[in-house]
């Protein structure tokens, strides 16, 4: 790799010079997806006055879990529609097999009401064995979300700081807080354009975003701003060749838990979900956001 | 090739771990629990034991000595063995039911020899213990787990609740104690390996927590949210309430407890049953006064002419009559009956079983000092947990393979791939360890944190390669380079904890899990594999 980058200097040349020209210009790429998805999410919350649709578990409520056996799920949902209007049926299938895993029946109502409901419909009780039932109430729920949201800030807010005391200088900072920011709305943007039912392990998987996204701006601004040697241009391109290998490895550990299994616990599969669409929008407002930012910044502070 | 102290520090953290979670290939089953002054226990089996063998027959694990049990004891409920990993089938026939009978009142610690005792030869890894009994052991047992890392519920299956008072909130004190008398009643009840702990979350709000492992019993819904308010009453006049204060013993075993009948009733079956409790002085002295203000029954003259009410959580469980010659009396003896229905008499005989037992663990435990209300209650069905376990193994898998092809592709060294997949394994193995030392349970959040751990994990290795790989016009030394790199891995490091350190209270700790692993994960990273990956580096790049 490293011998190719020597006979290659000529081609380097000519991508440095693109890059010199264009790299304001493609500042504007992830400022348009970003005001796009913040619109979005605006409109959406103008719409269904939430930033995003919370299931049971945030919005109180049960949900069962029914294992194994062959369920007809629309039938079984036009049955329980008149008693319980905000029912909500999901299957989940091995991909492997094309097997039916289990069918998750989501609704506002206590256990009391939907298991009976449930069982009358399905023509067997439910038992420890064959089920799994969650409940939360709807007070707990409300106070579980507005906590989680205040987790969220306060840890937007605690990692502000740590790059600020990591790197001392403003804009660079921004940058990798403005970056931080996208990795957050972009995904929250697409998974309310799925409607996508979020848990209280999806909100922890946004926390945990916020750590893990930054390691890419960090690893940019620390080549461009703290080692010497090399133009500014091949310190980036160095940064974006081990960053994106980064980004890569992150999602070969995320992505197969919705390609190969699906019979995997629902908390496990929103937090990778969540994952998988913080490290893609990563890729945007490292490469794009921050970098030009970086490179604005060092050619205008004449740090070559 | 020298070997650095690093390197030496990973390897010896390696091995402590793998020794933290000791692995173990015993097969049988291991004792859960062994009822005090029965047979089983007065022979000398204790909880911890691993049972090999029955009568000879290798035990292998539960459904080896379900299987067994069931043979020895053909006609016996399978009650007394019933296990937390999977539920035993209850076979109550006929036949059986008149048996019960005679044996469910027979004193099971009396030494009076019955003709149709069985003889049981238990071999345990260390002796072998022989019982005589007509009736199975009564302990319960389940498979010898493979190693000391715990699962939590949502793989192992069970049930979680969380309760608060009804229109009350509590103080800490308050649910330290009701955590106290829960825990009691759970144990009076016979639940096994469950736990009760006080949780707190981020407004101040206190909550118990309840966790029951393995197959969630039915009726844990009812003992959690019952107050278990028990009240022996005279007309408007109590006699008696549940707990220490007021009942001093409670038959539970023997000929003064049991089912004693069943019989055809509306369609379906009842049962009754019935056991002696003694009271204290000051309760029979009580009973005294109220029972000499009555007159005698006029329809009924052996009886007096008001009924002792049994009344559970203010609902009218019971009436009793009471002979004329209590009349003034001051007994200590009182026998409480009650009973249970269902559509046969198997239904029957299992609900009547069942409303005793919680009878008496009521009148043992007393009542709860506040109305409970449940606010969370997941339960997770053992089979599902054991297919996500599974799952989640395959995935692990998957993921190892695929970050370490990755690795190859991009640097084309086998020396380097090897050093990242034994740094993941590593890393993975440390955190398991040390999850398995603070007694963490792992579950599916906290599985999803160890492997971002590890993902982070390999991003800082990725940094270290590339630092310490770059040519051309860096001059930097080898150490200058490896330097540098582990100023991007601190401040990741110190990033990835900033922003998990919220969870830890939020939502009252619930995804505690989930941060309290990635921490580890990352901490284990930055303390202990990364300064030996990056000493491997050196070493491999020196080459």
């Amino acid at each position: 790799m490293e011998a190719n980058q020597e006979t290659s200097h000529e081609h380097h040349h000519s991508k440095s010079d693109w890059y010199d020209k264009w790299y304001k210009p493609l500042l504007v790429i992830p400022v348009i997806i970003m005001i796009i998805s913040l619109a979005y999410i605006g409109f959406f919350y103008y719409q269904n006055h939430t930033i995003m649709l919370r299931d049971s578990s945030l919005t109180g409520g049960t949900t069962v879990t029914i294992t194994g056996g062959d369920i007809d799920t629309v039938a079984l949902g036009s049955q329980l529609k008149s008693q319980f209007p905000d029912i909500v049926i999901r299957k989940l299938t091995d991909i492997r097999t094309g097997k039916p895993v289990s069918v998750m029946v989501e609704s506002s109502a206590s256990p009391d009401q939907l298991k009976p409901a449930l069982e009358k419909a399905l023509g067997y009780s439910l038992t420890g064995q064959n089920s799994s039932i969650e409940f939360t109430g709807s007070s707990l729920s409300q106070s579980f979300y507005s906590q989680l949201m205040i987790a969220l800030v306060i840890s937007f807010i605690l990692m502000s700081f740590v790059v600020f005391i990591s790197f001392r200088t403003f804009v660079p900072s921004m940058a990798i807080i403005f970056a931080a920011f996208g990795d957050i709305v972009i995904p929250l943007a697409i998974i309310d354009y799925f409607g996508i039912r979020i848990s209280a392990a999806g909100i922890a998987a946004f926390l945990m975003l916020i750590g893990y996204s930054v390691d890419t701006d960090v690893l940019l601004t620390t080549r461009a701003l703290k080692r010497k040697g090399g133009t500014l241009n091949s310190r980036i391109y160095g940064a974006f060749k081990t960053g994106t290998l980064m980004t890569i490895t992150a999602l070969v550990a995320v992505l197969p838990s919705f390609f190969i299994v699906t019979a995997l616990p629902d908390s496990f599969r929103q937090i990778f979900f969540i994952l998988a669409l913080g490290l893609f929008a990563d890729i945007f407002n490292t490469w794009l956001t921050n970098a030009s930012i970086i490179k604005w910044y060092c050619t205008r502070r004449r740090i070559e | 090739m020298k070997i650095s102290w690093k390197i030496w520090m990973l390897i010896v953290f390696l091995v402590l771990s793998i020794i933290l979670i000791a692995p173990s290939f015993q097969k049988g089953v291991v004792i859960k629990s062994v009822e005090k002054d029965s047979t089983a226990y007065n022979q000398g089996l204790r909880t911890g034991m691993f049972v090999t063998a029955i009568n000879g027959v290798t035990v292998n694990n539960f459904q080896d000595f379900t299987k067994e049990m069931n043979l020895i004891f053909p006609n016996a409920t399978t009650d007394t063995t019933s296990a937390v990993t999977s539920n035993p089938t209850k076979n109550i026939t006929q036949q059986n039911l008149s048996k019960s009978n005679s044996s469910a009142l027979q004193n099971k610690t009396s030494s009076a020899s019955s003709a149709n005792n069985i003889k049981l030869i238990i071999t345990t890894t260390d002796s072998e213990f022989v019982l005589f009994d007509n009736l199975p052991p009564a302990i319960t047992v389940s498979d010898i787990p493979s190693s000391r890392i715990k699962t939590g519920l949502d793989l192992s299956g069970g049930a979680r609740a969380l309760v608060k008072a009804e229109n009350k909130s509590l103080s800490a004190n308050e649910v330290s104690d009701l955590v106290a008398i829960t825990s009691n009643r759970l144990n009076e009840f016979g639940i096994a390996d469950v736990t009760v702990k006080p949780v707190s979350d981020l407004s101040g709000n206190n909550f118990m927590q309840i966790e029951v492992a393995g197959a969630t019993p039915s009726d844990l819904n009812d003992l959690i949210s019952q107050q278990g308010k028990f009240e022996a009453k005279i007309g408007n006049d109590t006699v008696f309430v549940g707990g220490k204060q007021d009942i001093t013993y409670v038959a539970r075993t023997g000929d003064q407890s049991g089912i004693y009948s069943c019989s055809a009733y509306q369609g379906g079956e009842v049962c009754n049953f019935r056991f002696a409790i003694s009271l204290s002085s000051e309760a029979a002295q009580r009973h005294s006064v109220i029972t000499n203000k009555l007159g005698i029954n006029a329809t009924n003259p052996q009886y007096l002419d008001k009924q002792l009410d049994l009344y559970l959580d203010d609902k009218l469980v019971e009436s009793l009559y009471i002979g004329k010659d209590l009349k003034g009396s001051t007994t200590t003896q009182i026998e409480i009956s009650g009973s249970g229905t269902g559509k046969d008499q198997q239904e029957a005989y299992n609900d009547a079983t069942t409303n005793m037992k919680k009878l008496q663990t009521v009148l043992i435990t007393g009542s709860l000092p506040y109305k409970l209300e449940i606010v969370k209650i997941d339960s997770i069905s053992p089979v599902l947990g054991k297919e996500f376990t599974t799952n989640i193994l395959y995935l692990a898998i998957i993921v190892f393979i695929g970050v370490s092809l990755v690795i190859f592709i991009r640097y084309r060294k086998i020396k380097i791939t090897l050093g990242v997949i034994l740094t993941m394994l590593s890393e993975a193995i440390i955190t398991l360890a040390v999850a398995s030392l603070i007694h963490w349970n792992l579950d599916a959040p906290s599985i999803a944190g160890i492997i971002a751990g590890i993902g982070t994990g390999v991003d800082d290795q990725i940094v270290i390669i590339d630092e310490a790989l770059s040519k051309g016009s860096d001059t930097r030394s080898l150490k200058e380079k490896i330097k540098s790199a582990f100023f991007i891995i601190f401040t990741a490091f110190f990033l990835t904890v900033a922003a998990m350190i919220p969870l830890f209270w939020a939502g009252a700790g619930l995804l505690k899990g989930f941060a309290l692993t990635t921490i580890i994960g990352v901490s284990i990273g930055v303390l202990v594999t990364r300064p030996a990956f990056s000493d491997l580096v050196k070493l491999i790049v020196k080459d």
